[in-house]
């Protein structure tokens, strides 16, 4: 089969090269360029060395840029299936100096807690449409509220999202949200709500987003955390808000540790919750000894996890599970598949080419949130 | 059959089912066949919040509707009328805990039907051992034990009584009485299906015999004896078709199935023909854009009405 080369590949033929065409290449293709299942990535400028650093579990980390002879240009390719999303940076070495930055040749920007990274999207990913704000959709409210905690021994904030439409003649599902600013920041969640409520995908359902103020500490396996959300928010939720009142209109959501924060608190309170919603889990656990390699961070993780893999229980009856593929959690996630399914846990498990990140948690929302609470699509026959 | 060529087959039509009006509209057509003068009583409740947006609908009924506006009227009725409030969001949670466990069993007698079957096509003869068969009837046992189940329920729960004593639902069908009595024929068109119902529920309405009614989409299920919901194109893929509840049975023998052609994969014929088989002493009928369909006195529906077989395909009822 014939297949055309590769843009740089072409360049490199017109060696030597002059400033101009050097321009000319970077201003028609930017960077990174995507060619089929090949993506190349451009940097411009003086260094000792450059790499595009990334976690993208099998590929070399740093992928190490090689400058085309005599100019100020660098690039590196490497294979990027169909339908991928990564997340990189470029790193720069100047003598002892290193520094790594966003990818001055690509517009695109991802944004965390931790910073923002440029994104490469592959052939087939596209950005799903019920992620921006849609003039249709009736927006629902966010309500900034704060109760006081005996568990926590202290006043926790939370935002409460009430659909568009609310109505105390309704009932409601009930979606706790760990993480809940960052959801609500980094993955657009009021906006997904909106849209996909809108769009008769999702139920109506009301959603608390909580914030957690000592993350490490309350999220993987937190006795207190765990009472908080069970014995006291949901609770004064359910006593105030028109609120389904059985396991079933109950489900915790959470992504990386907030997964861990979700699944141990229902394994502490086991059938008040009638689903989970885990995205790319921190589902680390051992076989045989100690050695998890997440450090001190994961010990009570690990501890809890490898607790529950050898007395599997029916906590809930349904699990939706997301995780990249290109993540490192990815095996453990995989593994706890057949775990969860063999305790009688009814299992959706989603994978997707992409990483550890925001904007893949995002783009499983509406896989996730459709099959926790499914919309009235069935009763809507215009 | 097209719009401009419809011809009622008797003088006094009674009951006509159109395909969803959005994209081929026939419903002025339909109305003007009927030959009669004064208020079109007009039922929307299923465009909930959407029900007094009626400018297009006005103009397809010749500026004759008369809009009953249960759906607002309903919203009277819960905010006025507390206890019956309760009540009826007492029955929902039951209704709602009902169905759940309905959809599960449903789930796993159809997954039994679905695997039986790829057995049995891959060994070249469906009907062996009437396997299949059996595990239809399987899939039927639990419908009929969920409408057994919710008819209990409408039995056991306080709301018809509420309902009956309620000052406010009593006021609301009073009015509701006076405009179909007036009206020279009834129209339902489509939306939520389960608020056109809890809705004509609520203000005891069915209408005369003796009054047209014309239908589409949510307002044809309506009709039937059985409102069966489906959806094999959502987010999540095929969801099985389920039972939701009894309709108002003006229309007999039939599980009226709007949109069919987007709403179903019709092309996966093994599962149409479990559909079909499921509601074997029933028509599975395809109500799809610009049909119309005049239903025969008895209730029944016309030849030429397109339906599942218990193949998998698509027939045409054979003309009288």
């Amino acid at each position: 089969m014939m297949t055309s080369r590769l843009a740089i590949n072409r360049l490199r033929d017109h060696e030597p090269l002059d400033a101009g065409q050097i321009d000319r290449f970077v201003g028609r293709f930017g960077s990174p360029i995507i060619e089929g299942e090949r993506a190349t990535f451009l940097y411009r400028g003086e260094a000792d060395a450059v790499a595009v650093r990334h976690r993208v579990v099998g590929l070399p980390d740093p992928l190490v840029m090689r400058r085309l002879p005599d100019t100020d240009l660098w690039a590196a390719t490497t294979v990027l299936p169909e339908g991928s999303r990564v997340e990189y940076q470029i790193e720069t070495r100047r003598g002892e100096h290193y520094e790594r930055f966003n990818d001055p040749l690509n517009p695109r920007a991802a944004h965390s807690p931790v910073g923002s990274s440029s994104v490469c999207a592959a052939t087939g990913y596209a950005v799903p449409e019920w992620v921006h704000h849609d003039p249709n959709a009736r927006p629902g409210q966010l309500l900034e509220e704060s109760m006081r905690s005996k568990a926590l021994r202290r006043d926790q904030p939370y935002w409460l999202y009430l659909p568009a439409r609310y109505s105390t003649a309704q009932r409601y599902p009930l979606l706790v949200v760990h993480d809940g600013g960052d959801y609500l920041q980094y993955a657009a969640m009021k906006t997904v709500l909106d849209n996909l409520i809108h769009r008769l995908d999702v139920a109506p359902l009301v959603a608390v987003f909580l914030p957690p103020r000592d993350r490490l500490r309350e999220y993987p396996n937190h006795a207190p955390h765990a009472r908080f959300v069970s014995r006291e928010l949901v609770p004064a939720l359910t006593e105030r808000l028109p609120l389904i009142t059985s396991a079933e209109g109950r489900c915790l959501m959470g992504s990386s540790f907030g997964g861990i924060a979700a699944l141990s608190t229902a394994v502490r309170y086991p059938g008040f919750y009638g689903s989970l919603l885990l995205q790319s889990a921190s589902l680390v656990f051992t076989d045989i000894g100690t050695e998890h390699g997440g450090g001190p961070a994961f010990d009570p993780v690990v501890k809890f996890v490898n607790r529950y893999r050898a007395k599997p229980t029916r906590v809930v009856d349904r699990i939706f599970m997301s995780c990249g593929t290109y993540e490192p959690l990815i095996t453990p996630n995989r593994s706890m598949v057949p775990v969860f399914r063999e305790a009688g846990i009814t299992v959706r498990y989603v994978e997707a080419r992409d990483g550890h990140n925001w904007e893949d948690w995002r783009d499983r929302l509406r896989d996730g949130l459709s099959w926790i609470y499914p919309g009235p699509q069935k009763f809507v026959y215009e | 059959m097209p719009a401009e060529e419809f011809h009622p087959a008797s003088a006094t039509p009674r009951t006509l089912l159109l395909g969803p009006q959005r994209f081929k509209q026939t419903a002025t057509a339909a109305l003007r066949s009927l030959d009669t003068d004064g208020p079109v009583a007009v039922i929307n409740s299923g465009w909930e919040e959407r029900e007094d947006e009626v400018s297009e609908l006005d103009t397809a009924l010749d500026g004759r509707a008369h809009h009953l506006r249960l759906y607002h009227r309903m919203l009277d009725v819960l905010e006025k009328d507390r206890r019956f409030a309760a009540s009826a969001l007492a029955f929902r949670d039951r209704h709602e805990r009902l169905l759940s466990i309905y959809r599960l069993r449903l789930q796993y007698a159809l997954d039994g039907a679905y695997a039986v079957q790829r057995r049995l096509l891959a060994d070249g003869d469906d009907t062996a051992y009437g396997a299949l068969d059996d595990a239809i009837e399987v899939v039927r046992h639990v419908d009929d034990w969920y409408l057994a189940r919710l008819g209990a329920l409408y039995d056991d729960g306080d709301l018809v009584e509420r309902a009956a004593t309620s000052g406010v639902i009593g006021w609301h069908r009073g009015e509701i009485e006076a405009a179909l009595a007036a009206a020279a024929a009834v129209v339902l068109p489509g939306g939520n299906v389960g608020t056109l119902l809890r809705t004509l529920r609520l203000f005891s309405i069915d209408p005369a015999p003796g009054l047209p009614v014309i239908a589409w989409s949510a307002g044809a299920m309506a009709l039937t004896e059985e409102v069966v919901l489906f959806h094999d194109h959502g987010p999540q893929g095929a969801s099985e078709t389920e039972l939701f509840d009894r309709g108002l049975a003006r229309v007999s023998g039939v599980v009226a199935l709007p949109h069919a052609r987007t709403r179903l994969r019709l092309e996966d014929k093994p599962r149409s023909a479990i559909l079909a088989r499921r509601f074997g002493d029933r028509h599975c009928l395809l109500l799809d854009e610009g049909v119309i369909l005049d239903v025969t006195a008895d209730g029944g529906l016309p030849g030429g009405s397109r339906v599942l077989g218990v193949d998998g395909a698509i027939h045409e009822l054979r003309r009288a």
